[in-house]
Parts: structure tokens; sequence; C-alpha cells
């Protein structure tokens, strides 16, 4: 580019005003990402644009969404027939809502894998917890807004828990419902927290977590800090700009991406009941429970642990015992960076304790996702305790058997043979 | 290790149990392959729907003249034929049947059609509507072997009876691939696009490779 271009000349007008050139340079083409990363690297790119996707689709079925108990079910039709391509809008927001819990779990198994969340990269760690726990809650709300049978149940359900809490659980539960049972009332403000507060939140957040990442730098599947090698200038030897490397294997990820997520919501929209479930095609009805109820998919490892509690403890009942155990199934992530007291990152350079007990935790996880999305016999209770355990374990053992177990050296540099 | 392998073969008995259940009441659902790219069998099954099932089951989410339009029906026809009260060519399916009326005479309201299909699936339906059997314990003295103790009377029973059992379960097929189109109007306009976005995103993700490709042999 010439000196006296008007592109050259615009720029230079913002830049004098705006710092875009330093912010292109300290976030795309001189933030550096080690030479090793690998696919499970990909994810946190697809993860912000399918974060983009919904609130865009979201917007949209907002202009036509009514948020009554009268007028929610039909609104959904409505948009399912007679807007044009209201169907197209939907099916992605709901297959997109599956797709963002498939992806978080991956992010997140990935970080447990290469040791992600160890100093110094705890705030990046916690603040990705704090954006899935929000995205818990982004789900479950808006899972209640098309106001079928499921949406309703699962409300009643997930609130009652809350009412589990000793001395002031129930006046609790009413004051979150706005109503003793589940009800417009409770759809109104539910919608309102899918639709203003928790996005404002996970964008925040997100904000946190990215500007945090850009501050450290990613870590790599070997856990070597490679700011620790640089040439004359501080550029780190085993790295490469993300733009444009990094950003070209993530669109190439996007297309591979795309091609599964619209084969599923063009010709698989419902995901077999597990996307979107077949009994919310019903009307939300008080006086008839179903038969099963059942949450999404990417909560079921979370009930089967709710479920596995079906005994009093201390004087504590069995379903605010069983809320506990659920809750902290999901807050123990956020203390991973102090659990692990292992002197290597990554699992490859790890002892065969933390292998098994990572294992462990990923059968775990699967089974009692499984579990959690069956009705419950007396064989499947004692898997989901045994597997219970099993998930708890890895965490709670952790800083036991990472001090103890024998690791293997650490390369000084990408690459090097030890 | 025992124990593992015990637990193992628990854990692996559970899907076999759960795979052999009945999802049709007590007996198994019959095979149902719906077509909805067949507007003559749709045509059949929305005449027989508004003939036998529309005095009391609604289609309250679907509009007439979208089903006119998808089901290649002319407009005048079918407001001349299939349109039974005052109602608009752009309005929405509903009855006439109050709920209050339907109460009193039949104990029940009957319930909205429209997403039947998406709710209780095709075969569901397929099924449900072959299997009513005489039981004369029952106020209409018909059961069902899909649906025990079943409200609803066997409407179509005369016309069972006046068919063989070849153009009786044509004439279900045909009703049963209505409700499943009506359940979900826009599944041939989304196959149809979905191929066009797939052939594009191969296209796509061909030239994302090859960039990324290009880059890669930077860093080597």
């Amino acid at each position: 580019m010439s000196e006296n271009t008007i592109g050259k000349k615009s720029l230079n007008w913002v830049d004098s005003r705006f710092p875009i050139v330093d912010l292109f340079e300290r976030h795309l083409s001189k933030y550096y990402s080690p030479s090793n990363i690998n696919v499970w690297y990909l994810f946190g790119f697809l993860l912000l644009i399918v974060l983009v996707m919904q609130i865009l689709t979201g917007l949209w079925l907002m202009m036509n969404y009514t948020n009554t108990a009268e007028g929610a079910f039909s609104s959904i039709e409505y948009i399912m027939r007679d807007v044009e391509y209201g169907w197209l809008i939907r099916y992605m927001h709901a297959g997109g809502a599956s797709a963002f819990f498939a992806l978080i779990y991956l992010h997140m198994f990935r970080g447990m894998m290469y040791g992600s969340y160890q100093k110094p990269r705890e705030l990046i760690w916690v603040g990705g917890w704090f954006v899935y726990v929000l995205l818990c809650a982004e789900g479950f709300t808006g899972y209640v807004l098309p106001w079928g049978q499921m949406s309703f149940w699962a409300a009643q359900v997930i609130i009652s828990l809350v009412g589990s809490i000793p001395y002031f659980g129930e006046d609790l539960a009413t004051w979150i419902r706005g109503d003793y049972i589940v009800s417009g009332i409770t759809l109104s403000r539910l919608f309102a927290f899918h639709v203003v507060l928790l996005p404002i939140l996970i964008i925040a957040v997100v904000f946190f977590h990215i500007l945090a990442l850009h501050e450290i730098g990613s870590n790599n599947p070997d856990g070597i800090d490679v700011k620790k090698h640089t040439d004359a200038d501080g550029v780190p030897l085993d790295a490469k700009p993300f733009f444009p490397y990094d950003i070209s294997h993530d669109f190439y990820a996007l297309g591979v991406f795309l091609i599964i997520f619209c084969s599923v919501i063009f010709f698989f929209p419902e995901g077999g009941g597990y996307i979107i479930e077949y009994v919310n095609y019903e009307p939300a009805n008080p006086l008839s429970t179903p038969a099963h109820i059942v949450p999404s998919w990417y909560y079921t490892p979370f009930y089967a642990m709710l479920r596995a509690i079906d005994f009093s403890l201390f004087g504590i009942t069995a379903k605010f015992l069983g809320f506990i155990v659920m809750a902290a199934g999901i807050a123990i992530f956020a203390a991973l960076p102090w659990l692990d007291r292992s002197p290597v990152k990554s699992i490859k350079y790890k002892g065969i304790f933390s292998k098994t007990f990572l294992s462990l935790f990923v059968i775990s996880f699967f089974v009692l996702a499984y579990l959690g999305s069956v009705p419950p016999t007396e064989v499947k209770n004692l898997l989901t305790k045994v597997f219970t355990i099993g998930y708890f374990s890895y965490f709670l053992l952790m800083p036991i058997y990472t001090r103890y177990e024998k690791c293997k050296p650490v390369p000084e540099r990408v690459g090097e043979a030890i | 290790m025992k124990i593992l392998l015990f637990l193992v073969s628990i854990f692996l008995s559970q899907f076999i149990l759960s795979a052999g259940e009945f999802n049709c009441g007590s007996i198994k659902c019959d095979n149902y392959e719906a077509d909805v790219s067949d507007k003559a069998s749709l045509q059949r099954g929305l005449s027989t729907y508004m003939n036998y099932c529309y005095g009391c089951h609604s289609l309250k989410y679907s509009r007439y003249k979208r089903v006119a339009e998808d089901l290649l029906i002319p407009i005048e026809m079918y407001e001349n034929n299939l349109i039974y009260d005052d109602s608009k060519i752009g309005d929405l399916m509903e009855i006439s049947l109050s709920k209050s009326d339907a109460i009193n005479w039949l104990g029940a309201y009957p319930p909205d059609l429209t997403l039947e299909a998406r709710l209780r699936r095709p075969d569901w339906i397929y099924t449900y509507l072959r299997n009513y059997y005489p039981d004369s314990s029952r106020p209409y003295g018909v059961n069902n072997r899909v649906y025990q103790n079943v409200n609803m009377p066997h409407v179509l029973e005369d016309m069972q009876n006046s068919l063989t059992k070849l153009e009786y379960d044509r004439v279900i097929y045909d009703l049963t691939n209505f409700m499943t189109y009506v359940a979900d109007p826009s599944a041939e306009q989304r196959k149809r696009v979905g191929t066009y976005v797939l052939l594009f995103l191969v296209i796509f993700t061909a030239f994302a490779y090859m960039t990324y490709r290009e880059f890669k042999k930077d860093l080597k």
C-alpha cells in the first residue's frame, strides 16, 4: 500500500483516535500461539461462532415469540409455519444449543487433558467455567420458553430443587417462580433472563476469558512454556502468529463443523428427540405429568447424580443432598487448578494415575449421561451411584495422585527429544 | 477386575433390556415410513381427515391456505369443498365444537392433532388406528391395543368393515401420511434447502482447506 491511498489515510485517521492497528497486532497478527497446538484447539473459535449464531437467531425468534402462558406454544408454531424461514431460525437456535454444549464439553476436556487450567492460567479456566455455568442457566431458561409439556415439567422439577433447602427453601422457590407453581409469571421472568440478563453476562465473561487468554497465551499439548525461548525481537521461537496461521485453520474447522451442524438441522432437526424432545410438542399442562421427565442430554450426567442420592444423611433430606451433589458436580470444575499438584501440565507427561483417573472421569461422564436419560431401575440406580463416585474421585483424589505419581520429563522446546 | 467385568456386563444388559420394550402400548409399533412427497396420498389423507376426524379434532396451528398450496389443491376447489364454516382460506383450521359441549357429550375435549405425529410419532398413529378391537365392557363397544381404554370411539369402524384389510391399511397409511405432513409442513422445503446449503459448505470447506494448507507450508 502506498503512502497516500485513501485506505491508508482513513486508517491513519481512525488509528490516531482509536488503537485499531495496535489491537489488530496484539490480538491477531502479533498474537502468537504455540506451533504444536492440534485439533483440540479449534473449539474455542467454534464456540465463539456458535455464540454469535445463537444471539442472531435468538434475536429473530424474539421478533415473533410471545412470552405468555397463553401465547408461547402457538407462537412457536407460528414461527415454524407462518414466518418465512422461521423453521430454519428455530432449528438453528435449538440445534445451536446442543452444539454449544457439545463444543464446550470438548473445549473443557482439552483443558483437563493438557492441564490448561494450571498456573498461570487459573483465571482463564475459572472464567471459562463461569461461562459454562451461565450457559447451563441460559439453556435451562431457553428450554422453558416453548411452553411444551417438558418445558413446564423440567422447570417445575428444577425450581422445586431449590425448595429442598432447609428452613427457607420453599419461600425461595416461590420467590423464584413468582407463583406457587410454575406459571405464566415464571415464564415471562425466565424469558427476561434468557434474552437480556444471561446473554449480557455470557458476553462479558467470554470477553474476560479471551482477554485473560491473550495476556498469557495458549497452552499446548506438551504443556511447554513457549515464551521462554524467544528471538532477538521477543517473538517466541516455537510459535506462529494467530493471523493468518490459526485463523485459516479455524475457518477450515468451521467448514467441517458447519457441514455436521447443517446435516443435523436440515435432515434430523429433532436429533432423535435429543435436540427437541417429542413430549414438548404437547402444550404445557399443569394437571398431567409426563411419564418420564428427562432434561436435555447436556444436563443428564448431573441429573443422574441428583437421582443417585436416594438416601438422607445426617438429617439432610435425600432431595437436598442430591441437589448439593449435583451442584457440586458442576462447581468442582472451578477448583481444578488447585486440586492438581502435578509438576507437569499435559497428560502426555503425567503418570499412570492421572491417565487412569482421567479415563475414569470420561467413562463416568458418559455413563451418567446415559443413566440420566433413561427411567431408573434398581440396577441402574446402583450404577448411577458407582459412577457418581467415579466422577468425583477424579477430582477429589487429584491432590494425592498428582503429587505422588511419577511423571515423565517435559522437553524444553517443542519437538525436542528427551 | 472381576468386579469391573461384572459391572460392565450389568451395564450392557441394561441396553439390551431397554431395546425390547414395547413402544406402542401393549404391542410393538408396526413399521411405518411416511412419504410426504406423495401428494396424491396426502390429498387422500386430507379428505379422510376432514370427513372423519375434523368434526372433533382441530388442526389449529395450521392454515387452510398452507395445506391447499402444499397439497396442490386449487384454492377455489378447497374453499368450496373443504371449508365447512364461514372461515376464510387464510384462517387457522379451528373447529366449531366447543369445549363445554365436548365434555358434556364425550367426557373429554378431543385434543388438537396438528402436532400429533411429532408428539407420538407416525408409526404410533399408524399402529393405533389399525388396532381397535371389539370390547363390550367399553362405552362404545371398542378398545385399543395401543391405547388401552381409550375414550375415542372407532370412528372408522364402518369403513374398516366395508373395505378389505389391504384397502383399509392404505386409508390409514394416507391419513397418517397427511398427519405427518401437517405436523411438519416445512420438511420438504427443509430437505431441498439443506441439500444446497451442504453443497455450498463442501465447496467452502474445500477452499478453506486449501488456504489452510497454503499457510501451513510457511511453517515448515
